[in-house]
């Protein structure tokens, strides 16, 4: 068989390695190959090609030297910064906030942990699970892990010296140019190299070719040049419209915190590609991100009418059945999951907890069983928090009490089982007990607000006045419209500000 | 270089440099007067311009060498209000010692001490402040009173809050000493006292409506509902508003079976407080009362969301969840409910009366005996005690019950008609069987079906002020840490 083609059916049968090697051998014989050329680098960027639209991650340097900003104070509901202050959004009260200041979401991706938190020292104590920290420089951990690919040392030198490349001799040639350039891209993670080719190719090619508009875009974007990246992406699609394009320029967007300009790109995508879920998606997502929680599940209808398994959709769906009062519909979302063969311990989680609210009692502990017998490290402690909820709904303390220790035996950072643990001290009448464990709630996540309060308030019984007063402050900043908090700090200032 | 190579020699600077220390200058230095800026700093301070006061202040302290009794005092108050008391405190000691007799300082020495919770030093600092001042001073007096509130010694507290009354009539004054009554258990003075406060209040105090409300509150307590809902109409008529107020007023209105009116109140309420299980849990009882059993249940459920640790929302939820005959359910609230609060006759009556419809008699018995025991005097339980015997055929023991009942009734006179119906009926059937001493079944079980009915009302309001503990809050994790293909 010819071996050029044996090659090229390797490549198709995606058996990279033995294609790549066989490139190998084809060029020892023949340096000057162009069609084998080309087949080896496709066939290397291939081994590490990934969907670098879902693995783009702000790291806590772009979100504090961010110098794209427009207001420091952007108004109500136009910035993903604050969800706090949109209307018509889910309260702390019912629905939990995460460690990075927003409702809790059906689904961990990458953009639920964007946090833009308002503290560097709260940036750097945001995990993005409860153990790996969130990447810390500017490209995101992914690209970062790419780049190793690069550094790997290869038999005989590296495949293409980037070095010593002459890019403008290339750039004229499409056919070659766009293989390369993935190459560089993917395989060699160099930025800026890519760039260089891509600038050259776009000008040989008189500007016409909206590829290259999007590479470049692309680059952009890597470098944190957001306008300019803007500027390219909206010049391709003049040319030519298609959904990545869209769903890039809706990216430049959110990371310039305008998320309405955003809305508007995804909206415009989805009059030349109705019912696109990956639209639909990214709108929900957005959305989400504003707390327009009616909104983003509206959205999330239209994607599961389009995409019956698409399961992003159905959790996030699940999940706002849940906070507004219906264990029930929320119940049969998970189900759903269940049946689509999703077989984890956060399902059987929320699977035990909507039994448990849906009255269905017996369901309810086979499933946490289950749930434990799955969960990961960082799962455990959550699983036991929430079995502890659930002894509380039975009325058994002492079993909720053990539950708790048991979640932060597993997890020593859990915030809410220790504020629990206070509140079950407090009712057995030991105020010092109660004290402490609200002051540590209350040190490991100043996101909650309820260890604030519940540590102001006892302070407030004791006579405490002062501690009381300072604390209720930080209770108001979590959560300003917290009623029982406002009255407190009325009846505090009462003896503060009386002369 | 050169120049300072001229003046010093070796290091040393030559004498004749050296500038002479207080060298009498061409004019007479501008003596200004310790207090000519407090005007400003008075303007400022009222103003709540804290930042540019503490500047002030600053320089002042610095001009005087901190011995600025003004800007101190001033200093003291700000810092207060940052809630930075230790530092407060130090700036009132330093007015203190600055001038020893004012009765002011002492005073706010001893605040300070009060807001740190050193309760007995501040007691001394306050009766320091009492022997200072010249004239009986009303706030003085009300503080040692609120000191004598925190050592627990109430009776102390009574007479020098009394004595802050009379001197001063201060709403916070008079609040204070219906608290102590209050917490002493006399209600009927605690009620003189608002009485008094309002009266004295009503045209200056712009926060009377509070004041009303909780005169309402106890009228309430004491069952004067008349009196109650004037009151209460009269804080809503100067702060729609307030929630407390329409919480309560609700209330009243549900306990008059006038549920519109109720839940009309309660909207007002929910919209400045939505986050209350209080609430939600009275709109779910106004709902169980319309028979509507199931926005009964998803407003009681949010209540218990909200609150998982009030037994009395978890006592609700079992009654509405006995109406709509889901008695497992029922079971499991109602035995949760047990469990925190264990001290309850109603709700063991209601526990066995499920246990008695899951066809468990045994323990249903036992949840009978368990409520007698625990409210002897309460009529309803040996009644209901007596149906379950009858249906479970020990026609003696029903029998004992029902005696037990009729002695009751008689020391109760305002007893339910629906009650008497029931033991009536109930009687007419034992007496028929135990004629028939057959013990066949005879048609007597209309009497069962009324006696879940008997004990509702106890179930229906409680009006709460909410319990200062928030709830453990229900986070449920839901986590999905999913690939998204």
């Amino acid at each position: 068989m010819d071996p050029v083609f044996s090659a090229l059916s390797l490549y198709k049968k995606r058996k990279f390695e033995e294609c790549v090697t066989t490139c190998t051998e084809l060029l020892d014989k023949n340096p000057f190959d162009q069609a084998v050329w080309v087949l080896k680098m496709r066939a290397l960027t291939e081994q590490l090609y990934v969907d670098d639209l879902e693995a783009e991650e702000e790291g806590i340097a772009e979100a504090f030297m961010d110098n794209e900003t427009i207001a420091e104070s952007a108004r109500p509901g136009t910035s993903l910064k604050n969800p706090g202050t949109s209307q018509g959004g889910s309260t702390q009260g019912y629905r939990p906030w995460t460690q990075t200041g927003r409702p809790v979401s059906g689904v961990v991706r990458p953009g639920t942990q964007t946090a833009r938190p308002g503290t560097m020292e709260q940036a750097l104590r945001t995990p993005r699970t409860s153990k790996t920290a969130r990447p810390s420089t500017s490209q995101s951990a992914r690209t970062i892990r790419l780049g190793t690919a690069s550094m790997l040392s290869e038999p005989g030198g590296p495949f293409i010296q980037l070095s010593r490349i002459n890019l403008g001799n290339y750039a004229s040639k499409p056919a070659l140019a766009k293989p390369l350039f993935l190459y560089i891209l993917y395989h060699e993670n160099s930025i800026r190299h890519a760039l260089q080719l891509a600038v050259l190719a776009t000008q040989a090619c008189e500007f016409k070719d909206w590829w290259w508009k999007v590479q470049l875009g692309k680059c952009y974007f890597a470098l944190g040049l957001m306008r300019e990246a803007e500027q390219q992406f909206r010049s391709a699609l003049r040319q030519h419209q298609c959904i990545e394009t869209f769903l890039r320029l809706g990216r430049v967007y959110i990371r310039l915190d305008q998320p309405l300009s955003a809305l508007d790109v995804c909206r415009t995508g989805l009059e030349y590609f109705p019912k696109e879920t990956t639209l639909l998606t990214e709108i929900a997502r957005i959305f989400e991100g504003l707390n327009n929680m009616t909104m983003s599940v509206k959205y999330y209808r239209e994607i599961v009418t389009e995409d019956s398994t698409n399961v992003e959709a159905i959790a996030c769906i699940g999940m706002h059945h849940f906070y507004t009062d219906q264990p029930e519909m929320a119940l049969r979302f998970y189900r759903r999951l269940l049946q689509m063969g999703l077989y984890n311990a956060e399902l059987f989680n929320n699977l035990g907890l909507c039994c448990f609210y849906a009255q269905q009692y017996d369901m309810t502990l086979s499933c946490f069983q289950h749930a434990l017998s799955l969960a990961k490290d960082d799962d455990v402690a959550d699983i036991w928090y929430n079995i502890g909820l659930i002894a509380i709904g039975v009325g058994d303390t002492r079993l909720a009490g053990q539950c708790l220790r048991l979640a932060i035996s597993a997890d020593s950072t859990h915030a809410p089982a220790y504020n629990n643990l206070g509140v079950l001290e407090l009712r057995r009448g030991r105020v010092n007990e109660a004290s402490a464990f609200f002051q540590a709630a209350a040190s490991l996540a100043p996101y909650l607000f309820e260890p604030y309060f519940n540590h102001s308030s006892l302070s407030h019984k004791m006579g405490d006045l002062q501690a009381s007063y300072i604390v209720i402050q930080k209770a108001l900043e979590a959560y300003p419209n917290h009623v029982p908090s406002q009255e407190l700090l009325r009846a505090l200032e009462k003896h503060f500000t009386f002369i | 270089m050169e120049t300072s190579r001229s003046e010093y020699s070796n290091g040393i600077p030559s004498r004749k440099l050296i500038p002479k220390p207080n060298e009498p200058s061409a004019k007479e230095p501008e003596l200004q007067t310790v207090e000519s800026r407090n005007w400003l700093l008075h303007r400022h301070f009222t103003r709540k311009e804290f930042g540019i006061c503490k500047i002030l202040i600053q320089e002042e302290l610095e001009r005087t060498r901190g011995k600025h009794e003004y800007a101190n005092y001033i200093q003291g108050l700000i810092l207060r209000q940052e809630g930075k008391i230790q530092e407060s405190l130090d700036c009132f000691q330093m007015c203190h010692s600055l001038d020893l007799k004012n009765v002011d300082y002492i005073k706010q020495v001893a605040r300070s001490l009060f807001l740190m919770g050193l309760h007995s030093l501040a007691l001394e600092a306050y009766l320091e402040a009492q022997q200072a001042s010249k004239v009986p001073d009303w706030d003085i007096y009300h503080n040692l009173g609120e000191c004598w509130i925190c050592l627990g010694d109430y009776t102390k507290a009574k007479e020098s809050l009394r004595q802050a009354v009379q001197l001063g009539h201060h709403e916070h004054s008079y609040v204070a000493l219906a608290d102590t009554y209050k917490m002493e258990g006399e209600i009927q003075a605690a009620i003189d006292i608002y009485k008094a406060a309002l009266e004295i209040t009503f045209r200056a105090a712009p926060d009377s409506a509070q004041l009303a409300t909780s005169l309402g509150l106890l009228y309430l307590q004491e069952g004067k509902y008349q009196h109650a809902l004037e009151k209460l109409g009269g804080a809503l008529a100067r702060d729609p508003q307030c929630a407390r107020a329409l919480l309560a007023a609700g209330a009243m209105m549900q306990n008059h079976s006038d549920y519109d009116v109720a839940l009309s109140k309660y909207k007002i309420a929910a919209q400045s407080w939505p986050e209350s299980p209080a609430l939600w849990n009275n709109v779910g009882m106004c709902f169980y009362g319309k028979k509507k059993y199931v926005a009964a249940l998803s407003c009681l459920k949010r209540a218990h969301y909200l609150s998982a640790l009030d037994w009395d929302i978890l006592f609700n939820l079992g009654l509405v969840h006995m109406a709509t005959q889901q008695y497992a359910s029922a079971f499991h609230f109602l035995s949760a409910a047990t469990n925190l609060r264990p001290a309850h006759a109603g709700t063991f009556l209601l526990l066995a009366i499920t246990l008695r419809h899951l066809d468990d008699p045994d323990n249903a018995a036992e949840a009978f005996k368990q409520a007698g025991l625990l409210s002897p005097m309460d009529a309803s339980i040996p009644l209901n005690y007596a149906v379950f015997l009858e249906s479970q055929g020990d026609l003696d023991g029903a029998a004992l019950q029902l005696e037990r009942f009729q002695e009751l009734a008689q020391m109760s006179p305002r007893l339910s008609s629906e009650l008497v119906q029931t033991a009536t009926q109930l009687s007419k059937v034992l007496n028929r069987r135990l004629m028939s001493s057959n013990g066949s079944k005879v048609e007597g079980v209309d009497g069962n079906d009324k006696s879940n009915m008997a004990i509702e009302v106890e179930a229906q309001v409680r009006v709460r002020n909410p319990p200062v503990d928030s709830s453990p809050e229900s986070l449920p994790r839901n986590h999905m840490a999913d690939d998204e293909v």
